[in-house]
């Protein structure tokens, strides 16, 4: 998680060799002059990476909060200090994350325009290719996001279900907005049912663990997600 | 085995549990742990909810299951493999790439709508259970994936589509039901057969055939809806 790394340090940004348990990422123990609101800010993305983590090891099936607190390496006090519950803790998880994902696409866009100037503003279909690729680099470089943000959850949890439905609408209406801006949309629920389509892939691609199957689906993601709109 | 497990499967081994009936209590417990999962959520339901739906004693139940878990990956194998022959049934007898998916999703919306418990226990809990049952779930989307790509045959070689055609549209049609049974409206998936006979259409012939697929049909919705629908919603589970 970007923000993470920027209040922990560089040190944090060096990958963990491959089967090695990644160090929880605590702040230094007893006096350390670190503002309270800076500790509690780094408590909370501790957390949320953790959600992220734990869901991607357990599946929604077998989460729990405490394996939440352990990853994140705080007290179960110090959760429910952030978090009413689990699934709050899921949720704050899941919204920043996609959040996340949606900024990664509007900035690949943007920077693509910014390149090649009217050139790229008129090429739709670039556009959105740099959209895909930008989406799918975002998560094959994080393979528990991309179980977070692909899986269905839970339909009982009314809140967690209802973020995956704004993700899935606010994708569809990225993809919509690029190819058609301003354009009337002739089946309402058709962007909806591809970016629904596409998240499967993505959660599929994801259980293999090979995150570079992630980022090889892109020619193949546009092909298809173009040619039906 | 849990102790408990395997405690109870003693108590009935000595009481002599007549084995002509075992097949059905194993059967009946299949069908208890799908329709309280899909009516309580996997992480709620528990062995005593799965009696309450198929009756028979907690001693039974630990005789063929070592726990829920058990219970509901073999039901799923066993359900999942039903649907799969009688939707790839359904396609396989009628005639045409295009007419066969929309068949196969007549008979799903069909299956969907009269079951709607087993149902979401298939496409939307299977997700919260993880293993072993989803090793089973990714086997059934790369059947019927197989199955909806002899849409190539129709295809120039010159415009194949991508290889992970097959898998993208089972994937958004499976994606459709979920959300369908997560609002707890299978009836609305009816509505969503035009639509999604256009994207499966489009997906492999691009946006001409789509829009065809689409006005197809919507006009076979229309003039045929009841017919389609078959069957009254709801009709069985208690």
């Amino acid at each position: 998680m970007t923000e993470l790394r920027l209040i922990t340090g560089t040190a944090l940004a060096e990958p963990t060799p491959a089967g090695v348990e990644a160090a929880p990422l605590r702040l230094p123990p007893g006096r350390h002059g670190i503002p309270a609101n800076l500790v509690r800010a780094h408590q909370r993305l501790r957390l949320l990476e953790a959600a992220a983590a734990a869901l991607a090891e357990q599946g929604y099936g077998r989460l729990t909060a405490a394996r939440v607190t352990e990853l994140a390496g705080v007290s179960s006090r110090t959760f429910y200090q952030h978090f009413e519950d689990l699934w709050a803790c899921l949720l704050a998880a899941y919204e920043t994350e996609a959040g996340r994902l949606c900024q990664e696409i509007e900035a690949a866009c943007a920077a693509l325009v910014e390149q090649r100037g009217p050139i790229a503003e008129a090429d739709r279909h670039g556009r959105a290719r740099a959209g895909i690729a930008a989406a799918l680099g975002f998560l094959a470089a994080e393979p528990a996001v991309a179980r977070l943000l692909s899986a269905e959850p839970p339909p009982q949890i009314a809140a967690l279900a209802a973020a995956r439905r704004d993700l899935v609408e606010r994708l569809g209406a990225m993809l919509r907005g690029i190819l058609e801006p301003g354009g009337a949309t002739p089946l309402p629920g058709l962007e909806r049912r591809l970016i629904g389509a596409a998240l499967a892939l993505v959660a599929s691609r994801s259980a293999s663990g090979d995150p570079q199957r992630l980022r090889q689906l892109e020619p193949e993601l546009s092909e298809i997600l173009l040619a039906s709109l | 085995m849990s102790a408990e497990a395997s405690a109870a499967t003693n108590q009935v081994a000595s009481l002599g549990a007549n084995r002509a009936l075992e097949g059905d209590v194993r059967e009946g417990a299949m069908e208890g742990v799908l329709i309280a999962c899909g009516k309580l959520g996997f992480r709620e339901t528990s062995v005593r909810a799965i009696l309450e739906q198929s009756g028979g004693h907690r001693a039974q139940f630990y005789q063929h299951f070592e726990s829920k878990e058990d219970c509901f990956a073999q039901a799923y194998a066993t359900w999942i493999e039903r649907l799969c022959v009688s939707l790839l049934e359904a396609a396989a007898t009628t005639p045409g790439w295009e007419a066969g998916v929309r068949e196969a999703l007549v008979r799903l919306f069909r299956f969907v709508t009269a079951r709607p418990a087993i149902a979401r226990a298939l496409f939307v809990e299977v997700q919260i259970a993880g293993e072993p049952a989803m090793a089973r779930h990714e086997a059934a989307v790369e059947r019927l994936a197989a199955a909806i790509d002899s849409a190539r045959a129709e295809i120039d070689s010159a415009e194949m589509p991508p290889e992970a055609t097959g898998v993208f549209v089972v994937g958004g049609i499976e994606s459709s039901v979920c959300e369908a049974l997560s609002a707890g409206d299978p009836s609305r998936l009816w509505d969503a057969l035009p639509e999604l006979m256009h994207f499966a259409a489009g997906s492999y012939f691009g946006k001409e055939e789509a829009e065809g697929a689409f006005e197809r049909a919507s006009i076979l919705l229309e003039r045929e809806r009841a017919r389609l629908m078959g069957v009254e919603e709801g009709d069985e589970e208690r």
